[in-house]
């Protein structure tokens, strides 16, 4: 037993380079005696001793002994010297790598940020399912009446737990200058189900979820340190939301921001505070839908089992209390990584199709390394022969060349390392300034960096390194130049790695094509609305806590003095802007309509004002927009969409036509064009739009302007705030600024997928590159024997390019049928073009094809144009 | 692996042969690594060139094995070396050695220098 084995081999070590010193030394020492010169001796002996790192390396392993930690020590300097000793070669690998490993822990740092953390704070999200009820919607409203999940609640068998939220915005009085805030109405038990501890304070208390007036309020700790500069003493004090006073009575953990990914909350209340709305506490239907549901399963419960529970209570409830529940009721469950509510549902579209890009972009690049490391190991075959010779077996070659792999890819993997810190927040980039998304980096990305460059180096050391070693040692050491290219197997291996290269790049340069000819699509299609010349501005009027009469001056006021506005050409109000990625939706009950079981009954709705179909330049085909008159004291009036007129009233007139929604009838007097709601490749939803002065909600004021919008903003503000100083404004902005939101992820999937495919290209034009090249090198001498024997610099070009040729040729073909397949995964991601758009396929393969080609060309050039005799000399 | 029983299956033409050099030249005293070199080199008369990828590798074993003891000294030349010095149990090594050799030169000679026998008829 050693104590301290690495003294030892230390001290060895340096006995062994001394022994060396001294046989040199020696040697030189005769050489002068025999009368050669000081210098010549020095040379002479150096090259008869032959490589003295190899030598050293070889007589260490025969002290043996040691622990396999000091072998494996042994091995790594080897392997690092070897590395050194061929920076060229070291640093092109590692930078590749780092890229194409950075390219992957960047998405999945984006994924790791967003899907996988969807409730920052909440313990074992995992758990976690969110509901939908009906037909199940890429964008649902909230599924649940608080009726409906009560009786849930109490009802089923599967979860450990169910909390209801409903996500709003109000405004923070009191203060100096009144601030838009977001808030959660939850149920008592929302806290307690997400496995969030209080940071200061407590949080609801059971018998508080349904008492009305228990005016209590959580601050989430942002807003406790901006608003509250972090009062620890702020639990009992009183602060007024809304005009109305509520008690702090706890403040949330340093990053909670509420349960609907991507979006924040401020501040949590109980979901009748104030008690000003009983109507949503007592009904199950009639803008009594309004809350947002999560479950955490009991431990052994699949999802699958918990949905069928909470479906069979859903039956019993539908069943007790029909008219409420009319349409499509059954109960679905998402994983929340892929809720539909919040940004996770945009997220799981996209994100996992462009980690499965960057994973390609990473086998790419181990073939590319590989190809290097083969070429590499060719030119080292001496070497392993003299290593296999001395005893070494194939087992431990292969180790030796793996570990020098590894050592490349641990390095890459460090600077991707470094550089995910930085890209993971760029994802920030993409998204609008106030969102809360972002990338992260956490010991999820640190481990996902390290398997994938280990994976990364057993792929680029490990196969190059088995085929290598089967050169019989005894051939390759008589041989020094003959059967130069390393055998047939290395040949084949190489080709192989070549045809990868093409073929793992062709899918990435078509999905880039398209997913590029997508955003075009997108941005040059056409909305059905005027996105040009408009402002909006909203004015955060209804929640400021004035009362109703003063809302209703306020707003008159507004239309009247911004419509006087030099450059303002119509102003109208709004209470929902199209194509920013929500909507408002209520159960519709058309009079005289038979639904078909199941069917939702479901429309989208929004409440304008008169001249708001006239600014966006929304043609009514059919009937009247609204006017001044439709107020409160006026019946109930609609205009529906050509969707919905279809779909309810086929070839009748919907004019007079009857609705009820909220229980309340309301009368078609108009049919307005279909315009897009959402996105632009949406499938068309009925809507139907009421007048604001009778139902409008929220207040955004919305100007068609004879200029550039932006110009008109600060008029618009001031003119806003002269009504009333107190009065919030925010997102003034022009429309196309807004409906942007709607191609968010089209540009995302673009930009990333056209990085992916240009780093893709650019391995595969320089992989081919390199393996003709080298080729073409090592047949020199062939060429020049086939040149002086007559054959043409015609013929030498053919000889040359026709091998490659032959490799692009079998790459694009696999490229292909490779292609295919990538190409359905992101078929629903596309607008506008096929999956297999012909055109974009035979563009990518003219470019992917010419750019080989011309790298094929330079090394056949080259070829030709040496001279015979010389190229027979060289060798 | 077991370093012994490694070496033991590798007892190769080669590898075998150069251990009994080695051990053949240490006879007539201590030697270092050079002077192996040139030794067997000047008996030869230049036909055996012992490598020092395999001289070096071969010292360390066999002092491994303890067939040969190592200690610096200073040379003629009033360098210091590192001088290879044969132990007992090399002595008999090289004994063994050296009856094997003689076998396997027998056995190989008596295929090569074979006189063709007489014909029967």
């Amino acid at each position: 037993m050693k104590w301290f084995p690495s003294f030892g081999s230390q001290r060895r070590n340096r006995e062994l380079q001394e022994e060396i010193e001294a046989h040199l030394q020696m040697a030189i020492a005769d050489r002068v005696a025999r009368g050669e010169t000081e210098e010549a001796a020095r040379h002479a002996a150096a090259r008869e001793f032959g490589n003295i790192a190899l030598v050293q390396d070889v007589t260490r392993q025969m002290w043996g002994g040691g622990n396999w930690f000091e072998q494996l020590g042994r091995d790594l300097r080897y392997a690092l010297r070897q590395l050194r000793k061929n920076p060229g070669f070291s640093i092109t690998a590692t930078a590749m790598l780092a890229v194409a490993i950075c390219a992957n822990s960047t998405v999945f740092s984006w994924i790791d940020g967003t899907m996988l953390r969807p409730i920052p704070g909440a313990r074992d999200a995992g758990e976690l399912v969110s509901l939908q009820r009906g037909e199940r919607n890429f964008s649902p409203v909230p599924p649940l009446s608080y009726l409906d999940y009560r009786d849930l609640r109490e009802q089923n068998h599967t979860l450990a737990g169910i909390l209801a939220y409903h996500h709003d915005w109000i405004t923070l009085t009191g203060g100096a200058q009144p601030e838009r805030v977001f808030i959660a109405n939850v149920s008592a038990n929302y806290f307690d189900v997400l496995g969030i501890k209080p940071m200061l304070g407590r949080f609801f208390l059971a018998e508080e979820e349904t008492k009305p007036s228990v005016p209590n309020v959580v601050l989430s700790y942002s807003l406790w340190k901006t608003r509250y500069a972090e009062d620890r003493a702020i639990v009992g004090k009183s602060i007024e939301i809304a005009r109305h006073p509520l008690t702090v009575i706890g403040v949330a953990p340093e990053g909670v921001v509420g349960a609907m990914p991507g979006l924040r909350d401020d501040l949590w209340v109980t979901l009748d505070p104030l008690g000003t709305d009983p109507w949503r506490m007592t009904h199950r239907s009639g803008g009594a839908v309004w809350l947002n549901v999560i479950g955490r399963l009991r431990p052994g419960v699949s999802r699958g089992q918990a949905a069928q529970d909470l479906d069979s209570v859903m039956h019993n409830i539908v069943a007790a209390y029909p008219n409420d529940h009319l349409g499509a009721n059954q109960i679905t469950l998402d994983p929340m990584w892929r809720s539909p509510f919040g940004a996770n549902g945009y997220m799981a579209a996209t994100l996992p199709v462009l980690l499965a890009f960057a994973a390609v972009v990473l086998l790419l690049t181990c073939a590319n390394v590989a190809t290097l490391t083969l070429v590499r190991f060719v030119s080292r075959r001496r070497e392993l022969a003299i290593r296999q010779s001395l005893g070494a077996n194939r087992i431990q070659l292969v180790w030796q060349m793996v570990l020098e792999g590894m050592v490349l890819s641990i390095v890459a993997g460090a600077v991707a390392l470094g550089l995910t810190s930085w890209t993971s927040k760029t994802f920030a980039w993409f998204l609008p300034a106030s969102s809360i998304l972002n990338g992260s980096m956490d010991h999820n990305v640190v481990i996902g960096i390290a398997v994938s460059s280990l994976l990364a180096g057993m792929l680029c050391g490990a196969l190059p390194a088995w085929r290598s070693s089967h050169a019989p040692a005894i051939e390759v050491l008589k041989a020094e130049s003959a059967s130069i290219s390393g055998g047939s197997r290395n040949r084949k291996l190489l080709s192989g790695l070549v045809v990868a290269q093409i073929a793992l790049s062709l899918p990435l340069l078509i999905c880039s094509g398209l997913f590029l000819r997508t955003l075009r699509n997108l941005a040059s299609a056409n909305p059905g609305f005027e996105q040009d010349h408009i402002l909006t501005a909203t004015v955060g009027l209804n929640i400021a806590g004035y009362s109703h009469d003063e809302v209703q001056l306020i707003r008159h006021k507004i239309l009247d003095r911004v419509s006087a506005l030099p450059g303002v050409k119509v102003a109208s109000f709004t209470d929902w802007i199209p194509m920013t990625l929500g909507h408002k939706g209520e159960d519709a009950y058309p009079e005289g309509y038979v639904p078909h079981p199941h069917e939702s009954l479901q429309v989208y709705h929004a409440e304008v004002a008169p001249r708001y179909f006239e600014s966006l330049h929304i043609p009514i085909l059919e009937g009247r927009e609204f006017t001044p008159d439709d107020d409160e004291k006026a019946p109930r009036v609609l205009i529906v969409d050509q969707t919905a007129a279809r779909r309810y009233w086929p070839g009748q007139d919907p004019l007079g036509k009857n609705l009820r929604i909220w229980g309340r009838l309301f009368t078609v007097v108009g049919v307005a064009r279909n315009s897009t709601h959402m996105f632009v490749n949406e499938s068309p939803e009925p809507m139907v739009y009421m007048s604001f002065f009778q139902e409008g909600y929220e207040t955004i004021v919305q100007v068609e302007t004879e200029g550039n919008p932006v110009d008109l903003a600060p008029a618009v503000e001031n003119t806003i705030h002269q009504i009333d100083t107190r009065l919030p404004v925010f997102e003034v902005r022009p429309m196309r600024e807004s409906t942007q939101m709607a191609s968010i992820f089209a540009v995302i999937q673009s930009t990333l997928a056209g990085m992916f495919a240009l780093i893709g290209l650019v391995l595969a034009v320089t992989g081919i590159y390199g393996v003709v090249a080298y080729r073409t090198q090592m047949r020199t001498h062939e060429i020049g024997v086939r040149m002086a024997l007559g054959a043409s610099r015609v013929d030498v070009l053919r000889l040359v390019l026709s091998q490659g040729v032959w490799l692009t040729g079998v790459g694009l073909a696999l490229g292909l049928a490779f292609a295919l397949v990538l190409t359905r995964l992101i078929a629903r991601l596309l607008y506008g073009i096929g999956a297999n758009d012909p055109v974009t396929v035979a563009s990518v393969i003219t470019l992917l094809g010419a750019m080989s080609l011309a790298a094929c060309y330079l090394p056949a050039h080259r070829a030709m144009r040496r001279n015979p005799v010389k190229a027979i000399r060289e060798l | 692996m077991n370093e012994k029983d490694h070496y033991k299956n590798r007892i190769e033409l080669l590898q075998g042969t150069l251990d009994m050099l080695i051990l053949q030249t240490l006879q007539w005293g201590p030697q270092h690594g050079y002077g192996i070199v040139q030794a067997l080199r000047l008996q030869t008369g230049d036909v055996l060139q012992v490598e020092t990828g395999s001289l070096y590798p071969a010292l360390h074993r066999l002092e491994r094995q303890g067939w040969v003891q190592s200690e610096w000294k200073q040379s003629d030349s009033k360098q210091k070396a590192r001088y290879y010095r044969i132990t007992a149990k090399g002595k008999k090594q090289l004994a063994s050695d050296l009856d094997r050799w003689e076998q396997i030169v027998e056995a190989i000679g008596s295929v090569m220098y074979v006189k063709p026998k007489e014909s029967a008829s």
